[in-house]
């Protein structure tokens, strides 16, 4: 009798053990964190981005690792990291350590992303950044690789190349007022919302113009948050500018569009101005914003690849609006990670390292490469030109944001002209013309 | 051995006699006990992180106390020394190549000149427009960092830190035990003839001065000393995060230490050290409803200085100790004498 108790005794924990132990094996799934200040717009981005890439893979089963076929889930880390940095970097750690994730994407303020970064090197995590664009990032993967070499720049490409961007459209722009106007020489204001962020840019904007054959007609710095700027608007039409560089990140890019369009300042606007890369710009400006021309990642009905349509409508279609940059992270999972996992046939950070910073692969805003630097040493900075990424330049036309650039684009006088398939051509604005006519 | 034992039991003579008679000092006992042996229950690398930045931020809001609540100098601007502190050891480990344990003290020192700087402008100032003067003084170093970026590092901060040491466990140990050892030497301090004459220039400055006293020597001593203890929580913050950048100046750390100062009960020490320990893991637990957590974390704040308007520690404590109406000696509540002059609490 002792004996049959006993021995059922082992029977009912070995089944207890099989029960819990059973599903913990057959729900072995691939972990990835998407770090970023979600309650913040960039950081929504960052997990829309995430949950279709998600849905899509594990849609089709998950992913091969070896011989087995993993589902992924996503684990949110909220960074906060626009409050507070000691909270960005406390979530890497909660995200690494307690939800153990395999992967991280995300990150957006450089100082926190700096932080982050250490604490997924510390772990050997491999960690792929879509949001800061700060080139110190990657400079740290050349100098210490052995360390760094599990950080990847997913999005967007570096600072330097922001500006350079930047100051193609306002060489673009001028040679069309110069030709379209036939003004001998054109004059730019530059106008930068106060922030820090803008200093180098405009102390390279002040150097750079004169180079393109322009004149530099004055510098403004109106608030952040500024909701009146007539004053700006009105010196600005007095110093005869035919062009304005804006580089704004903040909400001043809503008024100053629209009290430009009031006044019918006879200069055109180009550059950054993030307020006119949403969906809302038209009816903020009260249709006031027409021809405002920024630089942007997404637009509808361009399509540089097969996937970037694709992917442009689907994110509509599930969220309601256009995709910003920081939703890259679908980009950086679908085909940066997915792929590699599947060609390593491991979850190695190592080997994966290896396998990516040699890919070269087609995502929705063109194909990423990564970079070596003038040693070449590893960077896994992304790299930028005709061939690669160089992003857009979009302008309100009608109540319709369209990309206008690259069009007819010479990256150099011996290269062929470039033109993204649904690019339209720039359009100056008709009070532009009439000024000039008189 | 003879020697052993007898100071063996001297030992516990004290602690029967001096620890165990209070609740408060039980608490006290057993908080010292808790983080001093709790990496043998666990070494889970998340809590001993939440445990570190815990304990560097219980040194700074201490050292508000010391400043704020003591000598009451409203100082609006404390992330002034963490900054200064943090930056300077930063500075100090990246290009002179000084180690933590050297650049750390140099960093709390640069904290003290800053303390001097901005407390010479200040002494003629009180209320309101000395918190407004040091608000200012962050904001205005804010501005320098940003100005001299080759140097700062601008917006980026200075990045590269040698660890504090190579293993979390040892990190924990540095910063449990510099924070319970400096949070005592303060205490003493406000426990000291220095601290009872920062108390009365709180209370009343023109009557300490009659009394003699130089009280610009010692309002400036009072600066120095928080600067101090906040430049050495700086230091820590950068070698363990790795990083001195500007948001150790931001006006909202300033705020979140009066914040925590205030939670806890100010002029205590021990109040805004308790509020720390309190509610820095607390907003790390609200993460399980991320929506909500800052909103949560603020509903717990005003509910505390709703029905605590002097702190949470001060109300736990009146409620478990008595204070002698006669010797003012603390007994726990449940005593109907006073344990040192037999008289009536009630």
């Amino acid at each position: 009798m002792k004996r049959s108790k006993f021995l059922l005794s082992v029977l009912l924990v070995a089944c207890l053990v099989m029960a819990v132990g059973m599903p913990a094996y057959a729900a072995k799934v691939i972990k990835i964190g998407v770090i970023g200040p979600m309650k913040f717009v960039q950081g929504k981005g960052h997990w829309n981005g995430a949950i279709m890439a998600q849905e899509e893979i594990n849609a089709r089963g998950g992913l091969w690792v070896g011989k087995k076929k993993l589902k992924v889930e996503l684990v949110k880390a909220d960074s906060n990291e626009f409050l507070s940095m000691t909270d960005a970097t406390n979530a890497m750690e909660l995200a690494i350590t307690r939800h153990k994730v395999d992967f991280l994407v995300g990150g957006f303020r450089t100082e926190a992303v700096l932080a982050m970064q250490d604490i997924a090197m510390d772990y050997k995590k491999i960690f792929i950044g879509c949001g800061a664009a700060h080139p110190e990032l990657c400079i740290r993967v050349a100098k210490d690789y052995k360390r760094y070499k599990y950080f990847f720049r997913g999005t967007p490409f570096n600072s330097r190349y922001l500006v350079k961007v930047c100051f193609i459209h306002m060489g673009t722009v001028g040679a069309i007022l110069k030709k379209a106007l036939n003004i001998p020489k054109v004059k730019v204001a530059i106008v930068a919302e106060k922030a820090v962020w803008v200093d180098p840019m405009i102390a390279a904007a002040k150097g750079f113009i004169p180079k393109m054959g322009m004149e530099v007609a004055g510098v403004w710095r109106p608030s952040p948050v500024a909701t009146d700027v007539t004053a700006e608007l009105s010196a600005i039409q007095r110093a005869g500018a035919h062009m304005i560089f804006t580089t704004f990140s903040s909400s001043v890019g809503i008024p100053f569009a629209r009290q430009a369009g009031e006044l019918k300042i006879p200069a055109a606007q180009v550059g950054i101005n993030v307020e006119a890369q949403k969906d809302g710009f038209w009816e903020a400006t009260e249709g006031k914003g027409n021809y405002v021309m920024t630089m942007n990642t997404y637009a509808r009905g361009v399509e540089r690849n097969e996937l970037e349509k694709r992917f442009v409508e689907a994110y509509i279609k599930r969220f309601g609006e256009m995709p910003t940059y920081t939703a890259d992270t679908y980009a950086a999972i679908i085909y940066g990670l997915a792929p590699t996992i599947e060609e390593a046939g491991s979850l190695d950070a190592d080997k994966i390292v290896a396998i990516l910073e040699n890919r070269e692969y087609a995502v929705p805003s063109g194909i990423v490469g990564y970079m070596k630097d003038a040693q070449g040493r590893h960077l896994h900075d992304l790299k930028f030109g005709p061939r690669y990424l160089t992003s857009l330049g979009t302008q309100w036309q009608d109540g319709k944001l369209v990309a206008v650039w690259p069009y007819r684009w010479k990256p150099s006088k011996e290269a062929p002209e470039i033109t993204y398939k649904g690019i339209v051509p720039y359009k100056i604005a008709p009070w532009i013309i009439e000024e000039h006519k008189k | 051995m003879g020697m052993l034992s007898f100071y063996l039991r001297k030992l516990i003579i004290i602690f029967k006699g001096e620890v165990l008679v209070l609740p408060s000092r039980v608490v006290v006992f057993l908080f010292f006990l808790v983080l001093l042996f709790l990496p043998v229950v666990t070494q889970d690398p998340y809590l001993l992180r939440i445990l570190i930045l815990t304990s560097i931020f219980a040194i700074l809001a201490a050292s508000w106390d010391l400043l704020s609540g003591f000598t009451g100098q409203m100082n609006f601007g404390h992330a002034l020394f963490f900054g200064v502190g943090a930056y300077s050891s930063a500075l100090l480990n990246l290009h002179v190549h000084i180690p933590p344990w050297g650049s750390i003290p140099i960093g709390a020192l640069a904290a003290v000149l800053a303390g001097l700087i901005i407390g010479i402008p200040c002494l003629r100032l009180k209320g309101t427009y000395l918190a407004l003067t040091t608000l200012a003084f962050p904001i205005i170093l804010m501005g320098v960092v940003f100005a001299i970026p080759d140097i700062t590092g601008g917006e980026l901060g200075v990045s590269g830190l040698d660890r504090l040491s190579r293993s979390r466990l040892t990190d924990y140990y540095v910063s449990v035990v510099l924070m319970l050892g400096l949070c005592t030497v303060m205490w003493k301090i406000t426990d000291s003839n220095t601290g009872i004459i920062f108390h009365a220039i709180r209370e009343d400055e023109v009557a300490v001065r009659t009394a003699g006293i130089n009280t610009t020597r010692y309002k400036l001593l009072a600066f120095s000393l928080s600067g101090f203890f906040a430049g050495i929580s700086g230091g820590l913050y950068a070698h363990f995060m790795r990083i001195a950048g500007p948001s150790t100046l931001e006006v909202s750390m300033s705020f979140t230490v009066v914040i925590w100062a205030v939670f806890g009960g100010i002029v205590t020490i021990y109040g805004p050290i308790g509020a720390v320990f309190i509610l820095f893991p607390l907003l790390e637990f609200f993460r399980f409803w991320p929506e909500f957590r800052m909103l949560m974390f603020a509903v717990v704040i005003l509910l505390i200085l709703l029905y605590m308007p002097d702190g949470l520690l001060p109300w736990v404590r009146d409620k478990i100790e008595k204070e002698c109406p006669r010797c003012k000696i603390r007994n726990v509540a449940t005593r109907k004498t006073c344990r040192v002059c037999t008289a009536e609490l009630d």
